[in-house]
This record gives structure tokens, sequence and C-alpha cells, in this order.
């Protein structure tokens, strides 16, 4: 008996983080937000590279800081930077540019409190950027997100859609994707995730991804990553998150 | 104070123990005397008194602490299981309130005068709340499973009316109590039962900010204007 109070007491005793993370995926959109006046540093790395067939890779870089407007409401501001590289007749052609800069607004329709929080749980996110390069060029993004929590288990479907409006021509794309993450430890989560890009018109490309993911949160840190392996009209499309906050 | 914790959590799946139409149940009153830990004296101690066993719905009222002066006021309630607590800031600057003891963690974000929120407790225990910005802001929430706890006078005096027939813990605590401090009673329908509690109080324990980290230094000092 002196053994187990020792082991609970121990436990009990023992440093814990913050939260148990603010994203559990590497593609999909969660439904965690900031509290009320949280500010965070948020950087994405995504990655997508052979597409179709050929050797072409696009890496992108999303930074921004995000805030805490009411415990429901985050805003980001997030700037974006693009890499690419194409390969015609050996010739390996490489560009690097800031691309777009903009706003985004994530709504959760449920307390922020986990203990409170129903099991289920809507997120809306929609964003608008400018597009740096294409001046008149508006990109509007919208996602819907449902999250469902079964103790250790979180379920995700984030049904995304991007628009690029312009004068001369426009463009959209769906982004359907879900996945789950299962708790491991207060800080680690590990799990799977599907993710797809698929245009509505000849613009665009279509592909899709499906891979493992890893969160880890650890104080005022946290970090969640997927490794997508293309299913569908690509190779592979690892992409990387993470924050601390202030 | 973890052990409380402990206690508590276990008392939780304590019995359902309800007094019979018309029944008055029996009444524990008694003193708790709370001396320092080189045994002097400690005069108008703030202590909860509360019984552990059983189990009882809990009220639709709301306990408050507010944030005041960079100080939790009150910094030491009890309340029933299930119950809500309110933490309006009266102060003219941010607070983050946040807890993260196991039994509920929370972390209300900053928010300034005017301004309350809101927590339910659903798990019974000891919860430990502090601020984000002011380490020297702490409070102690003790969520008992049952009705039957209340503030003792500053003699140290307190009176439990309503407490159904059965043998009973009851349990006395202040903020900064370094083991615990219980007695059993046997309590009858219509009948008083008398306990002395003593409790020795130690240093206010370090406590470290939400995100598991030292306050930064310069922070510790309240400077008063």
């Amino acid at each position: 008996m002196r053994t187990v109070m020792a082991v609970l007491l121990a436990a009990c005793l023992m440093p814990r983080t913050a939260a148990a993370g603010r994203s559990f995926y590497g593609w999909l959109y969660g439904t965690e937000v900031m509290p009320e006046r949280g500010i965070e540093l948020q950087t994405w790395v995504l990655d997508e590279s052979g597409k179709y067939g050929t050797s072409n890779k696009e890496t992108w870089l999303w930074w921004g800081p995000v805030i805490g407007v009411t415990d429901q409401l985050e805003l980001a501001l997030p700037i974006e930077l693009e890499w690419q590289s194409s390969e015609v007749d050996n010739v390996v052609k490489a560009s690097f540019t800031f691309r777009r800069f903009g706003i985004e607004a994530r709504y959760r329709f449920a307390s922020s409190d986990p203990a409170e929080a129903p099991s289920l749980v809507p997120l809306v996110r929609i964003a608008a950027k400018r597009d740096v390069i294409v001046r008149d060029r508006l990109r509007v993004e919208g996602d819907a997100v449902v999250s469902y929590d079964l103790g250790a288990l979180n379920a995700l479907v984030d049904l995304g859609v991007v628009a690029d409006v312009a004068t001369s021509s426009s463009h959209t794309e769906l982004r359907p994707s879900g996945g789950i993450s299962l708790r491991v430890s207060s800080g680690l989560r590990i799990g799977a995730e599907a993710y797809s890009e698929l245009s509505l018109d000849a613009r665009g490309e279509s592909w899709a991804a499906v891979g493992p993911n890893v969160a880890w949160t650890h104080g005022r840190f946290w970090f969640s990553g997927a490794f997508g392996i293309g299913v569908y009209h690509i190779k592979t499309a690892p992409r990387v998150m993470w924050g601390i906050a202030f | 104070m973890r052990w409380l914790a402990v206690v508590a959590g276990v008392a939780a799946l304590g019995v359902g123990a309800q007094r019979a139409a018309g029944d008055p149940g029996g009444r524990v009153v008694g003193t708790v005397k709370v001396t320092e830990a080189d045994g002097k004296p400690v005069a108008g101690a703030d202590v909860i008194v509360y019984m552990m066993g059983f189990s009882e719905p809990p009220s639709d009222q709301v306990a408050t602490v507010a944030q005041k002066g960079r100080k939790f006021v009150p910094d030491l309630i009890s309340i029933t299981l299930n119950e809500r607590v309110s933490f309006p800031n009266n102060d003219p600057f941010l607070h983050n309130v946040f807890s993260q003891s196991p039994e509920r963690q929370f972390d209300l974000g900053s928010y300034t005068r005017g301004e309350k929120k809101e927590r339910q407790f659903p798990k019974a225990g000891v919860v430990d709340v502090y601020c984000n910005i002011h380490p020297e802001m702490a409070a102690t929430i003790i969520v008992v499973p049952n009705r039957r706890h209340t503030r003792a006078d500053p003699t140290g005096h307190f009176v439990l009316e309503g407490v159904p027939p059965g043998e009973w813990k009851v349990f006395a605590y202040t903020r900064r109590s370094t083991r615990p401090t219980s007695a059993q009673v046997s309590v009858k329908s219509g009948a008083e039962t008398t306990v002395e509690l003593s409790i020795v109080r130690g240093a206010e324990l370090q406590h470290l900010n939400k995100y598991g980290e030292k306050y930064k230094e310069g922070t510790q000092v309240y400077k008063d204007k």
C-alpha cells in the first residue's frame, strides 16, 4: 500500500506539460485554439515532390503570429514563402520567392476547456491572402473541421476549399482530408492521416497522400508533422509545423 | 498538499448517504487550532473544514474567487463536486488564471477588469490555482463530494449541520498545510459530535508557470504603488 501511495504521490508531483498539443496533425487543421490574448509564433514547412511522375519539387514556408482574440476565436497573420524546382531537358530551374501574405481566422464552436467541451467539436477557418507575384490575385481559403474526442483517441475530418480569384483567371480546388491521433503520453501523440488536393479546373493539379503523423508538446513548445506518401499523382508530401507560445 | 488530492479522489467514490425525509441529521462542531512549524499559534487563519466518505448532489450556487490587488480573494474556498467557480478580474490590469492540478487543469487566458470566466469542477480533490503573470497569486479550491463543508470562524470554531448518520472522516485544511489533519467521527441523527483538530502550517510552496517553467526574475516581488 505504501508503494502504491508513493507511486501516486510521485506521479502527482511530476512536472507536466502545459497542454496536450496545439495541433495533433500535420496536414489537417485541428480544432484547438489559443486562449484569450495568448500569442504564439507558428512555422509550417511543407514539401510536395514528384507530382505527375515529374521530378518537380515544391517547398512552402508558412510563418506568422497567431493571436487568441477570445477563448474560441484566433487570428493568424501569415506570410508564405515558396521554393520551386523543375527539370526540363536536364536543366534544373529553381526559384525562391515571397509568395503571399494575409489574414486568417479560426473559430471553435465549443468551449476551449477540454473538461467542459463536448466530444464533437466543430471549427471553421477562413483565410484571405494576397498573391505577391500575381498582383491582382486573391486567395480565399475555407475549412470546415470536425473533431471527435474518444478519450485518448482523436478523430478529425477537415473539408477544405481554396479559390484563387483574379481578373484574368480563377482556380478552385477542394481539400478533403481526415485522420486519427492517439495519445501515448501526456505530451506525445501518434496517428495517421490522409490529405488530398482536388482541382476543379484544368489550371490546377490533383493529388493525394496518406501517412503517419506525430505530435509532441513540451511546455510552451509544440511540434506536429505528417509524412504523406503519395497515392495519387505525387511521390511524397511531408509537412511539419511547430509553434512557441508567449 | 498532494496527499489531499489522493484522499479526496478516493473519497469521491464514497457511498451516497442520504438522510431520510424529515431527518435533520447530526451536527459536527469543533475547533481547529493552527500553528506554525515552530509551534507558534496562528491567530485568525483561514480554515476550511469538510466531511469525507459520502456524496451529495451539488447546489446551484456559483462560488467566486476574484482577482484583486494582485491577490486571489478569497484564496481558499470549498465547493461541492460539479459546482462552478467564477473568476472575475477586479484589477485594472491583465491576469491569466490557470491550474495544472491533476483534478482540474484549465487556462482561462488573459483578461482584464470587469471580465470574468467560470469553470466547473467535475472531480473531487484539491485544485491549486495560480496567475501566469503574477507568481505571488495563489489560491486553493477544495472540491468535496458532499455539501458538508464550511469555513471556520476566526477563532477556529466550526459547525457542520445536517450530516448524515454514519462513521465519517472530518478534515481541516488551511493553505500551506504540511500534513493531513483529520479525525474519525460517529454521527447520529439529532445528536451533536464534538471534534478538535490541529494543523501545522508550513512555508508557501513554490510553483511554476503554466508552461512548467520558473517565473522570470523580477516578477516575484509585488511592488505596491
